[in-house]
């Protein structure tokens, strides 16, 4: 499906400016009408799709569209050994990865600063936001425990990244199924019994929003790839089911007020309740096929 | 593994396929907007994506411009859960390297370059989920997608990896049947004219096998070519019934 430019409202010809030569110009004149060139209100975010367990040789796995940003998540569960801080917890490692496949922006290389800016806002926000308890992954205290590779994969950069990974991060968590390791009490030696797994609990259900500011003034929710670009502030708010925040992050940029800031954080608490049904309908159909 | 037999005295394999049958081929074009072309190949339980930018302006060094065809330049890497055991590095390393020039030297072969001269066409690959046959079902995805992105090609470059055991060739192997010692040919073909593009086989064979073995992956290939059309043809009549043509 191509983007489609909805001008249902007639513009003077001077206003019908080339898309790529002055792009500033031809947000602004749909801005000022109060709509946005793929005809959504400023506040709404696109169709979110959500597919899990399509990976059957990860542990988790959730495939998320957030308009045309794609963004697959794989979890793999692995046994090591906790850290010496934290002898009875597990860990997440989340990884971001931004390939050269997903925008022309990317070359191919190592990990550029966005995908490692966006790995580390993933990994505060798991740590923040306590999704899963770390205690559940433990094994034996001291000994064992189950480390999470998380590892979500960009597959067409449409902007908007830093939701669309948290969504299908929360979605891979509630696939992902661990097996069961006893030790055994003689050789005290893991045995993992790959036939008998056991649900990861989520204790959080964690959403984001991004919204960006254009023009100083103007608050737009969800934005693609060329409104992040012309756009002068970006702000995500995290939050969680018990309209807790978890995390806001606005990293420089134009000012905000602090009324915007309460406009931000009551349109996230309603796109988590969003999220929550999307993900508890996919994940309740997918039980009911299997 | 003792006791798990390639092919049973029956004629069926692990999965239960016949020794010249394929795996379940599904494909799509067009699945992603950033790109000027992409596909997504599903064989079995292998699943690749492949997305092609292209051509446009050379991008990197300006030295390695040729100044009478478009530069194709490939990157193969898979997935970090694409494997059962988790792959800690997932490009750089030797085999993908070496994929990445297997892959660009055999659609050099098939487009049409001099078309672009001073160009550079990409081609990316990546393995969601690997279960055998890695190298075909990038070169089945790829063509797809160089498709999709309107580049000339000579042919279609269709690809398959066939195994002999116990004077059988068994066309379209997995990973079970990959690793358990069965000496494995991979080969290229663009199958209109027969012509082989790439072909690939590091295992003992005795040289009065190879005719047959190539003989079947030919056979196979156009197998593969088959339905790689049949998806090109259904995905345009999609598209032209969107644009009311």
């Amino acid at each position: 499906a191509s983007d489609v430019s909805v001008l249902w409202l007639p513009l003077p010809r001077s206003l019908l400016t080339c898309r790529t030569a002055e792009p500033l110009e031809y947000h602004r004149s749909f801005l000022k009408e109060n709509c946005r060139p793929d005809g959504r209100e400023l506040t709404e975010f696109r169709t979110t799709t959500l597919n899990i367990g399509s990976i059957s040789t990860a542990d988790g796995s959730a495939l998320v569209k957030l308009g045309n940003t794609t963004i697959i998540c794989g979890i793999k569960a692995e046994l090591a050994n906790p850290t010496v801080e934290a002898p009875g917890k597990g860990y997440i490692v989340p990884n971001v990865d931004l390939p050269p496949l997903c925008s022309s922006r990317f070359r191919p290389g190592p990990p550029g600063e966005e995908a490692q800016a966006a790995s580390q806002f993933i990994a505060d926000v798991i740590e923040s936001s306590e999704v899963i308890k770390t205690e559940d992954l433990s094994i034996d205290r001291g000994k064992l425990c189950w480390v999470l590779y998380c590892d979500l994969m960009c597959l067409d950069y449409d902007g908007n990244i830093l939701d669309a990974c948290v969504i299908a991060l929360l979605a891979a968590l509630k696939n992902t199924r661990l097996p069961e390791v006893t030790i055994n009490k003689e050789t005290s030696a893991p045995e993992v019994n790959l036939e008998k797994r056991w649900e990861l609990q989520i204790h959080k259900h964690l959403v984001s929003a991004s919204f960006c500011i254009f023009d100083d003034s103007i608050l737009i929710s969800d934005p693609t790839a060329e409104e992040e670009t012309l756009s002068t502030a970006h702000l995500t708010v995290v939050t969680d089911e018990d309209d807790r925040l978890c995390s806001v992050h606005k990293p420089g940029g134009t000012s905000l007020s602090g009324e915007r800031l309460q406009e931000c954080i009551s349109r996230a608490t309603t796109r988590q309740r969003e999220i929550q049904k999307l993900i508890a309908k996919v994940a309740h159909s997918v039980k009911k096929a299997q | 593994m003792a006791g798990l037999e390639l092919l049973s005295d029956q004629g069926y394999r692990l999965d239960g396929r016949k020794a010249t049958e394929l795996r379940k081929l599904q494909a799509r074009m067009g699945v992603f907007t950033q790109a000027d072309g992409s596909a997504y190949l599903e064989q079995g339980n292998t699943k690749a994506l492949a997305v092609v930018y292209g051509p446009h302006e050379m991008r990197g060094s300006r030295s390695r411009t040729l100044h009478d065809r478009a530069v194709i330049n490939c990157q193969y890497s898979m997935a970090t859960f694409s494997t059962a055991e988790r792959k800690r590095r997932p490009h750089g390393d030797r085999k993908s390297t070496e994929m990445s020039l297997h892959l660009k030297q055999t659609f050099e072969a098939a487009v049409m370059t001099q078309l672009y001269p001073r160009s550079q066409i990409d081609i990316y690959v990546k393995i969601l989920q690997s279960d055998g046959g890695n190298y075909s079902v990038c070169v089945n995805a790829a063509t797809l997608a160089v498709i999709d992105a309107g580049i000339p090609m000579r042919d279609y470059v269709c690809a398959c990896t066939v195994g002999f055991v116990d004077e059988t060739p068994l066309a379209d192997l997995c990973y079970a049947e990959e690793s358990g010692g069965v000496s494995s040919l991979a080969l290229a073909l663009l199958p209109r004219g027969g012509q082989i593009a790439l072909l690939q086989m590091d295992a003992r064979l005795h040289q009065d096998h190879l005719e047959t073995l190539i003989e079947a992956a030919m056979t196979a290939c156009k197998g593969v070519s088959k339905v790689l059309d049949e998806v090109v043809r259904q995905h345009l009549q999609e598209a032209s019934v969107l644009t009311g043509e």
